[in-house]
């Protein structure tokens, strides 16, 4: 349940609220729901990334980053704690 | 043989944790999928929610004004009223001096045609300094052109058209590089855009430049396009970087207009 919150909260931030509140909601929320950050990343580039010279997704690159840090975290957390 | 089954062999990447990711990453790659393949139909699909954005933003502004001193609001509005009236005045000068002088030279750099448009996604939740505007190919808008906010602002220009949308990059966009000019002196500048309608430029130490200067940027003539708001030196250094800050609230564009350059 609250991962469903954490993820559709996350991504309606992207459209309604300035976009530090989804960054803040997609890293709260990596841990519970790892493709999160990847996610929210990708959306907010689809969103309002308009390719140029020297402009790069990093929404998308840093969600990346974050979601494998996530999964790292995950899989050296003991995993009886994790799973509920 | 006796076969063990856990209970949950993986327990990382279990199927409950994954459903909610993997659920979000496919929704992004297919709202990906229709900006590359339908930008319209993108746009048309993600219009009502901007506008519920907008419609909350403007109702949580005016519930906080409410808390405001009315006798400050009050004192403000005058002073807003007795601003009004000297720009009036001020405008009604120029535009007599312009008409005098192209009296007297002719019409310079006649200009052309432009397309006024609605902005649906601006910042602060557009985070790349990027606006999204309601005129497309349809319109008549094209790869290139200038956009201009209230007053002939320079603001971008036209990165990405589809049939009936645009994507205006701001000159303030990260990354972005613009030659202009600063001061009255008009020194010559290479402005880097740093987002947040935040422009950067490197000078020479020498260069007789004081926080309030004006930058201007090429158009018909030089327009004024914001003013330096910090001057940061190093002694070790022989030039100093100046940070720009735009003349327009990029936040609060509701229209731009279009004209090529």
């Amino acid at each position: 349940m609250i991962q469903a919150m954490v993820t559709i909260a996350t991504f309606i931030s992207v459209v309604l609220f300035p976009w530090p509140v989804a960054v803040t909601l997609a890293l709260g929320g990596a841990l519970l729901v790892p493709l999160l950050p990847l996610a929210a990343g990708m959306f907010v580039d689809t969103l309002y990334y308009v390719p140029h010279a020297g402009a790069l997704p990093i929404f998308s690159l840093f969600g990346a980053l974050v979601t494998i840090l996530a999964f790292f975290v995950r899989s050296r957390l003991a995993t009886g704690i994790m799973s509920r | 043989m006796k076969r063990t089954y856990l209970a949950k062999r993986n327990a990382i990447l279990s199927r409950e944790n994954l459903s909610w990711g993997s659920g979000a990453l496919a929704f992004a790659l297919i709202m990906l999928v229709l900006r590359l393949v339908a930008p319209d139909a993108f746009v048309a699909s993600v219009t009502p929610a901007i506008r519920l954005s907008q419609a909350m933003t403007a109702g949580s502004r005016t519930f906080f004004s409410s808390f405001a001193d009315a006798a400050t609001l009050s004192a403000k509005n005058e002073d807003l009223m007795i601003q009004n009236v000297a720009f009036a005045n001020e405008n009604q000068m120029l535009m007599q001096k312009v008409a005098d002088l192209t009296a007297l030279f002719g019409e310079v750099g006649a200009s052309t045609e432009s397309i006024v448009a609605g902005v649906i996604l601006r910042p602060p939740e557009s985070p790349y300094d990027t606006f999204l505007v309601n005129v497309g190919s349809n319109s008549g808008v094209t790869l290139e052109m200038g956009a201009f906010g209230p007053g002939g602002v320079p603001l971008g220009s036209v990165t990405e058209v589809a049939e009936k949308s645009a994507r205006i990059t701001l000159f303030s966009a990260p990354g972005m590089h613009t030659g202009g000019w600063v001061g009255t002196a008009k020194v010559p500048l290479a402005l880097t855009g740093r987002g947040g309608g935040v422009l950067d430029a490197v000078v020479s130490r020498s260069a007789p430049i004081v926080v309030g200067d004006i930058v201007y940027m090429p158009g018909p003539g030089a327009l004024p396009v914001g003013s330096v708001i910090r001057i940061d030196s190093d002694p070790t250094s022989p030039s100093v970087t100046l940070r720009i800050q735009n003349a327009l609230n990029l936040f609060s564009v509701m229209w731009v207009e279009l004209r090529a350059l």
